[in-house]
């Protein structure tokens, strides 16, 4: 009897040991790791679009047998040495199985080479260099782990150009462009590519070229100075504190045109910013952006956005943080399918063959899934892997184009200009130039 | 030579720091490791600017310049030139000290403020060149990343950036302690005394920034293999000097172990802080630290413990 009852007890206490390490497992969050700004409003898009995805995922009772995905955050204060202390951090300190970024060109640059060592899942929403995704078709088995679901700068360069021939040059007349650059990695790599593709390709010729310092806070002798190589129009590239040439550009009345890329004018909050003093502005802008018509499903996430963060900014996010939202439910149907983050190869795969297509009226409108190894985007004869699966070839049938311009207008209303299929406003010029 | 006991006495110290700084990877974690390889770094940088600072009084507000120069002439000699580390980090070190001698050029003529801004100057053209000569080779203002690494791993790469920022805290600390050591504080204190007693101060700070250039010069050079990128916003920006600064003068100038205690606190307090302030609030929280240590002992971190040890002795007697 005392035998019988000590083998019983052994065989409870055995499955008991044995249903709690395995119970445990499922128990354990899987950790995501934000690396990024905390305080601009890119940063916190990716931040806020990474959390309503674990939001709506941890709801639907989580991933991988019931687990529920934690977010860890360290900041990068778009710095490069922060960057690389940041991702450490997330790898040494806290395990991430998986990391989302928000960070610009030459932060995510910086910590590339640790994402190599430590081989974790990366997906950038924001920086767009193109020179990362070469890495990834040059040396595909190291850096295999990274993905990037914003169009890169070439094939926003190139549909920029279409919209250089077509609008600018064909449809405006402008054959002179004087560019006015920020002193960022952003800013100088636009440059270059603009250098390369707009004169050549759209007809327009650059006259001239000036960098100003991203603390300026008088752009009166910049603009002059533009004024006075009477070009056509000039060309702004302003990522950082770039409400200020905006604001300067329309109180002044320069009198000359101006677009080009403008990152403060991405944001709802742009028309306040600017005291008002926005209208005449236009952007190329990734998708989704203001002004654009948005797909029933995205206007889902955006009204989630909407009842959680209410009134603080970003009201409307980037499009990094629709890219956080899609990435996100990307990695995790991945993960679901690979059995986990690890190993590698097997979440690689899935992640290449991850697929979310959002349609508008029947139509393809946005496009969440990437480049494979080996496949050659037809135009440009190059190889993306990686990239977001772009479409920079009309009708746009095979995915989201890498850019649209929008156009800020004097009654404070946003509205894209193109390419036609997304069009629902005009290009113009500012009133004092009618 | 004979050795007085004051200096054996602190090479011991100096020999039970590398001691338990060696045993330190058996009971800690990587990530522990990796906050320390930065601060071993950090401590190199802020040795170099105390060896040139702290010693002749010539403020040099243009570090990043020599670092700057050993990180570019490395990174674009290794990737551009498929030139072997062992050569390109030599000659990244050589570069720095020609750099340092540039360096020196404004101090025959001008020094305290006037010096500090054309350091900072050297820093600014630098910055900009970089950045539109030849970007192609540079990479312009997106840098140079891929960048060989020395050694993989934060255990190896904890030992290597100890090791060398060990040798060069052992030597620079004999150095200061020599006549020519003095010599240089002298400069600080009153260079007219010094030359009217018949030293060459010419020849003692060309020396001095020499010296300052080629500690600038290894550190730069290991320090963006062990990064792997380089970069002019990270390399160049006014952050990254203040950061150097502020590591020298808060563990203590004019020592040189100060600076690496400076580096010790700096970096690990603001990388513990980190899981409960991952954002902005941790650098308030550091620098309200480091304000009331400032204020309170403007001699340094170094100060603070030395005190200590002196009050703990006239206690034990």
């Amino acid at each position: 009897m005392k035998v019988r009852h000590l083998l019983i007890g052994a065989a409870v206490a055995t499955a008991a040991v044995w249903s709690l390490t395995t119970a445990a497992p499922a128990a354990d969050p899987i950790k995501v790791g934000y690396i990024g700004s905390f305080d601009t409003d890119t940063g916190k898009s990716t931040i806020r679009g990474t959390e309503i995805a674990i939001e709506e995922i941890n709801a639907a009772g989580g991933v991988l047998g019931g687990r529920m995905i934690e977010l860890v955050k360290a900041d990068t204060r778009e710095d490069v040495q922060e960057g690389i202390k940041a991702y450490e951090y997330l790898n040494e300190v806290e395990n991430v199985d998986f990391i989302i970024s928000g960070c610009i060109d030459d932060v995510s640059l910086g910590w590339l080479e640790r994402m190599a060592e430590y081989r974790t899942p990366t997906l950038d929403t924001w920086t767009s260099y193109v020179g990362i995704i070469d890495k990834v078709v040059e040396e595909y088995e190291k850096y295999k782990m990274y993905f990037m679901n914003v169009s890169n700068d070439y094939a926003l360069a190139i549909l920029y150009v279409d919209f250089g021939k077509d609008v600018l040059s064909k449809k405006m007349g402008w054959k002179t462009v004087y560019v006015l650059q920020e002193d960022t990695a952003f800013g100088g790599g636009v440059y270059e590519l603009i250098e390369q593709v707009l004169a050549p390709e759209a007809g327009i010729e650059i006259i001239g070229h000036t960098v100003y310092d991203t603390n300026t806070v008088d752009f009166g002798p910049i603009y002059n100075k533009a004024v006075a190589a009477e070009p056509d129009f000039i060309y702004s590239i302003a990522a950082v504190r770039s409400q200020v040439p905006a604001s300067q550009y329309v109180k002044l009345e320069v009198p000359v045109p101006m677009t080009g890329i403008n990152v403060s004018a991405f944001a709802r909050e742009f028309w306040d910013d600017t005291g008002g003093l926005g209208g005449g502005i236009s952007t190329l802008s990734p998708v989704p952006s203001i002004g654009s018509e948005i797909d029933p499903r995205t206007q889902d996430f955006l009204d989630r956005y909407s009842a959680k963060y209410g009134d603080s900014r970003p009201v409307f996010p980037h499009f990094n943080g629709f890219n956080a939202y899609y990435g996100m439910l990307n990695a995790f149907a991945a993960a679901e399918r690979a059995g986990g983050f690890d190993p590698l190869d097997d979440w690689v795969r899935e992640m290449e063959n991850d697929d979310i297509v959002v349609e508008k009226d029947g139509e393809i409108w946005l496009r969440y899934a990437f480049w494979k190894p080996g496949e050659i985007e037809p135009r440009t004869q190059r190889e993306y892997t990686h990239n977001i699966k772009f479409d920079i070839n009309p009708p746009y049938d095979e995915g989201a184009p890498s850019m649209v311009v929008i156009q800020w207008y004097s009654d404070g209303s946003t509205k894209v200009v193109y390419p036609p299929k997304y069009a629902n406003g005009e290009f113009e010029v500012p009133d004092w130039l009618k | 030579m004979a050795v007085d006991r004051e200096t054996l006495r602190y090479l011991g110290w100096w020999l039970a720091f590398g001691v338990l700084m060696c045993l330190l990877p058996l009971v800690v974690g990587t990530g522990t490791l990796r906050i320390l390889i930065f601060a071993h770094f950090l401590a190199m940088f802020a040795m170099s600017w105390d060896f040139l600072s702290g010693r002749t009084g010539y403020i040099s507000f243009g570090h990043p310049f020599l670092i700057g120069i050993a990180g570019y002439t490395t990174a674009i000699l290794s990737f551009r030139f498929d030139v072997p580390i062992y050569y390109s980090i030599p000659a990244a070190v050589a570069a720095t000290m020609v750099g340092g001698t540039l360096f020196f050029l404004p101090a025959l003529r001008i020094r305290g403020t006037y010096f500090a801004l054309v350091t900072l100057a050297f820093m600014e053209i630098l910055y900009q060149l970089t950045k539109v000569v030849a970007p192609k080779i540079t990479g312009g203002t997106r840098g140079i990343s891929g960048l060989e690494s020395i050694v993989s791993g934060a255990v190896n790469n904890y030992y290597l950036s100890f090791g060398i920022m060990f040798v060069i805290g052992v030597v620079l600390w004999l150095l200061i302690r020599t006549r020519l050591g003095i010599a240089l504080s002298a400069i600080r204190m009153n260079e007219e005394a010094v030359r009217s007693t018949g030293h060459n101060t010419t020849k003692l700070k060309l020396f001095a920034f020499t010296v300052s250039a080629a500690v600038s010069g290894i550190g730069g050079a290991f320090y963006v293999h062990y990064i792997g990128s380089i970069a002019p916003r990270g390399m160049f920006e006014i952050s990254f000097l203040f950061t150097i600064l502020v590591a020298a003068l808060l563990g203590g100038a004019e020592t040189i172990i100060g600076p690496i205690m400076g580096a010790y606190f700096l970096t690990v307090l603001l990388e513990y802080l980190r899981p409960v302030m991952p954002g902005m609030e941790r650098y308030l929280l550091y620098g309200g630290i480091a304000l009331v240590l400032y204020v309170v002992k403007p001699e340094g971190i170094y100060a603070i413990i030395a005190d200590a040890g002196r009050k703990v002795q006239e206690w034990r007697r």
